[in-house]
């Protein structure tokens, strides 16, 4: 059994990728950045539904288990882990790319971005679905991973992709919770012990 | 007891759902490792329902412990 199951993680990054989608149409159409603002404004706002929502429909069908700090410790080392790298990263192409000379490092990144999130994507979900013990994460990097590759060589919109990617991972959380909520029904705490 | 061994703490539900026994039956199995000190158990209530914490004591970790180490010895001596 696991706390994953309840589709709800999958609901709201679905919801995420869509929002970042919708950022980048904004963007086009009122020429400002929305793409960076929509993923902060969706986290802000829904990070406390989503804790909402796991004590309102996840502990009371599933219970409340308390695992330690051993797991949690190996998952936040590998978040703050994908950040630091997230942030070397980001440096280190505005250092590239502020430098004289450099320019066609630019070029060359914005030219094959979509491959580039291509394999972001892939290492974060395999990274995660390793750690989490979560295969589907694994699915959703091979479909992230060879959707964007193909968007790259046809020559598909970006934000076309996304909006595609973010719907399937939120179906797929909709159709999870649909079968948690199922599966588990609601119990009362019946316990009698004196 | 191997349920609760793994993790700090549970609730009845959570145990109920992992061993899929009834509640009056866990009940009965929980009152005896209580009583014996191996399992705490903490009743309260949250968003004004009941609801029951177990955890392992001490005693119960330890004497788990040594459960397991004893069927370990017995099963790696069993004959081919």
């Amino acid at each position: 059994m696991s706390y994953y199951q309840d589709g709800l993680m999958d609901i709201f990054a679905g919801l995420y990728i869509l929002g970042f989608g919708l950022g980048i149409f904004m963007q086009i159409l009122w020429d400002f950045s929305f793409g960076v603002i929509m993923p902060a404004i969706l986290i802000t706002t829904a990070l406390p539904i989503w804790v909402a929502a796991k004590r309102k429909i996840t502990m009371p069908r599933i219970g409340f288990v308390n695992f330690g700090t051993r797991g949690a410790n190996k998952l936040t080392v590998v978040f703050i882990g994908t950040m630091v790298a997230g942030l070397f990263a980001f440096f280190a192409f505005i250092f590239a790319t502020s430098q004289s000379g450099l320019r066609q490092w630019l070029d060359l990144i914005v030219q094959n971005g979509m491959l580039i999130v291509a394999l972001g994507s892939l290492a974060i979900c395999a990274l995660f679905g390793y750690t989490m013990g979560l295969r589907r994460l694994y699915a959703y990097g091979l479909l992230a991973g060879i959707s964007l590759v193909i968007g790259h060589f046809a020559g598909i919109f970006f934000a076309y992709i996304i909006f595609a990617l973010g719907t399937i991972v939120m179906v797929t959380g909709i159709v999870l919770l649909i079968n948690f909520v199922r599966k588990f029904p609601l119990k009362g705490d019946k316990a009698i012990v004196k | 007891m191997a349920q609760l061994y793994v993790v700090q703490s549970a609730d009845f539900l959570f145990i109920q759902n992992q061993t899929q026994m009834t509640p009056g039956n866990l009940s009965s199995h929980l009152s005896k490792l209580e009583d014996g000190g191996y399992v705490e158990v903490t009743k309260e209530f949250l968003d004004r329902k009941p609801h029951t914490a177990l955890a392992l004591t001490k005693k119960g970790r330890v004497a788990f412990k040594e459960y397991r180490k004893k069927v370990k010895q017995f099963v790696e001596k069993l004959p081919e």
